[in-house]
């Protein structure tokens, strides 16, 4: 007779209005709306019943939640629809409405079963336990024996026989919690089954979300690369420009100061060369030419200057398709440099290898640990980078402990 | 002349100093934002204030808003805007009420130093100095095309000379022909073009590029 049986009860005696009243409401409705669909009032209709199911859909999982303890999934949003034609077509269309209305008209016998055995044998199982008490106190009626009920001419008109019917009225109550969970197993099935992710549209949600994804880091990887051109290999050329500028003005004059020539032409030159190294840093940024040999070179130089050393391991018998080879490398040196800045570590184990159909990257770092994709350090883009092409990031990281991330990669993306 | 730089890449700041030190004028200040902008503007009081447009916070409009700031605390202050690269839209807004005294140059005329210091004494001394790019840009936006289409090509050179700000004679100069020539073009060019009259050469700059963006 814990917390979680009453919540059971509760949510069994709840359902008998929620369950059969709101059933039956909602065949009225579906019915009128499909009489109506004769004229333009129908469709409109049933769609607004649908939209209320979703959202009933909802009631009823919060409720399973709270009552039963059953944790069910939300299924994906609806979509945003164009137009008001389109809008009643996607909610008319909607897979989880209906599921939810499905839902609903099955809970209208089920919630009357559940209440019978959650309200009967309580019913029942008191009023035998306190057979006792009030058989006694029943008067003796003239001819006929005192007695409760009979079976087949027994009567109960002794207290032996009264007790018996007390200790038969016990056993249904300490069986009563079990009877109720029993019956709400088909509760939780039903309820499991239809008000919780649909698997094709919860897919066609996911891949929106990564498509959003990408196309955003594409915007921020251009403005990036906008503002490094602008802020870096830019500025250095216009301050070249200047010191030449002032190299001509020096050396336009009828007393030519030679020392102060050279000084100009040499910082010139540094400025010349620091602009060269900028924009191969930038170009390496973008895309690394060593790439184009495949993974195992590109990884190999980015783990050569590495410090703390690196020690890589290769196992790639057939090349990524290029794309996945791009991200793969990105996301090692964004891993590489999280090990190398965050983590204090003396030694990072890098390992790449292809296992059915899969490109998988491995890096060990023995360091403070503690990596979160909620921390801040990026790895939480990497995920969702990871992501767009279905692939998984998986981190392993104690407070203290070695730190081992793992990607993995599907070798040549779907539809690709 | 005293000159304030605002300008929040160091190596640009330290070689506009320099640059501008070698002929002559005087950094009284260089800073690496917008209010520091202000700040050294009131302390400094120099004759014009050199501004990148793009500075921190948000790197994307600092310096204009700081320049619009500026131009109403202190009108007396030249502001010659720089960027490195054009947005016809900022010189629109910077030209909006005046044009005396502003001007708006592409960070590379800098390498071009007579250019530059040239555009200076002309923002100090209240005229005005677009960069020819500015004025290409706007000559190629404007809706106007067809009725430029009536001007003979030495009368567009001419309009193009004077919406970057140029005085008749730095425009002889350029074009290599006498004051009175460039007077006939610019009388010209008002009368076909329907431009109201213009005393000074600034508003004549606003003159044209009113007539351009309408």
């Amino acid at each position: 007779m814990d917390s979680r049986t009453w919540r059971s009860a509760l949510y069994a005696l709840v359902y008998l209005p929620l369950g059969a009243v709101a059933g039956y409401l909602l065949l009225l409705l579906l019915a009128a709306g499909t009489l109506l669909s004769l004229t333009f009032l129908g469709l409109p209709l049933i769609a607004l019943v649908l939209t209320c199911w979703r959202q009933f859909g909802r009631l009823h999982r919060r409720l399973a939640d709270v009552l039963l303890g059953e944790r069910i999934a939300a299924p994906h949003p609806l979509r945003p629809a164009t137009g008001r034609l389109d809008r009643i077509g996607r909610r008319l269309g909607d897979v989880v409405a209906w599921r939810a209305v499905a839902y609903q008209i099955i809970k209208v016998p089920q919630s009357i079963l559940a209440a019978t055995v959650c309200l009967a044998p309580l019913a029942f199982g008191l009023w035998s336990a306190t057979y006792p008490i009030w058989w006694s106190v029943v008067p003796e009626n003239s001819g006929r024996h005192k007695h409760g009920f009979p079976i087949d001419g027994f009567y109960f008109d002794t207290w032996p026989r009264a007790f018996l019917i007390c200790v038969a009225g016990l056993l249904v109550l300490a069986a009563w919690p079990w009877l109720l969970r029993g019956v709400l197993v088909l509760d939780r099935l039903l309820a499991r089954g239809l008000l919780g992710p649909v698997r094709m549209s919860q897919r066609i949600s996911d891949l929106e979300q990564t498509r959003a994804l990408a196309v955003e880091d594409a915007a921020a990887t251009v403005r990036k690369i906008e503002r490094d051109l602008h802020d870096g290999a830019q500025a250095r050329l216009v301050s070249l420009a200047m010191s030449l500028t002032l190299v001509q003005d020096t050396l336009r004059r009828d007393d030519v100061d030679l020392t102060r020539a050279r000084t100009l032409v040499d910082t010139a030159h540094q400025g010349a060369k620091e602009a060269i190294a900028e924009l191969r840093d930038l170009v390496r940024g973008i895309h690394p030419p060593v790439l184009d040999q495949g993974l195992e070179p590109a990884l190999r130089t980015l783990t050569a200057r590495s410090t703390p050393p690196a020690m890589v391991r290769f196992d790639l018998p057939t090349r990524p398709s290029p794309a996945i080879e791009t991200i793969g490398y990105f996301c090692a040196a964004e891993l590489l440099t999280n090990a190398t800045r965050h983590s204090c570590a003396k030694h990072i184990d890098l390992t790449a290898k292809m296992t059915g159909g899969l490109l998988v990257l491995r890096i060990v770092d023995d360091g403070d640990g503690g990596a979160d994709p909620a921390g801040g350090t990026g790895l939480a883009g990497l995920r969702a980078r990871v992501r767009t092409v279905d692939g998984r990031l998986h981190i392993d990281s104690p407070p203290g402990g070695p730190t081992i991330v793992t990607v993995a990669l599907p070798a040549h993306p779907a539809g690709g | 002349m005293r000159i304030v730089i605002a300008e929040d890449t160091a190596i640009l700041r330290a070689g506009l100093a320099e640059l501008l030190g070698v002929r002559g004028h005087e950094v009284v200040g260089a800073v690496g934002d917008g209010d520091s902008l202000l700040t050294a503007v009131d302390e400094y009081r120099p004759d014009v204030a050199v501004v990148d447009i793009r500075m921190p916070p948000t790197r994307t409009d600092e310096g204009l808003r700081a320049a619009l700031q500026l131009r109403e605390r202190r009108p007396e202050v030249g502001v010659l805007l720089f960027s490195q690269y054009i947005e016809t839209r900022y010189a629109t807004e910077l030209l909006a009420d005046r044009s005396a005294g502003v001007g708006y140059l592409l960070k590379e005329r800098v390498a071009d130093i007579d250019e530059f210091v040239d555009a200076l004494d002309r923002i100090a001394a209240g005229g005005t100095a677009l960069d020819p790019e500015v004025v290409t840009q706007l000559f190629g936006a404007s809706r106007r095309t067809h009725s430029l289409d009536a001007l003979t090509p030495r009368e567009r050179e001419v309009l193009a000379l004077m919406a970057e700000g140029r005085t008749n004679a730095a425009i002889a100069d350029t074009l290599v022909v006498t004051g009175r020539a460039v007077e006939k073009h610019v009388a010209n060019i008002f009368t076909k073009l329907d431009l109201p009259p213009s005393d000074t050469d600034h508003r004549r700059v606003l003159a044209v590029l009113r007539y351009l963006q309408s």
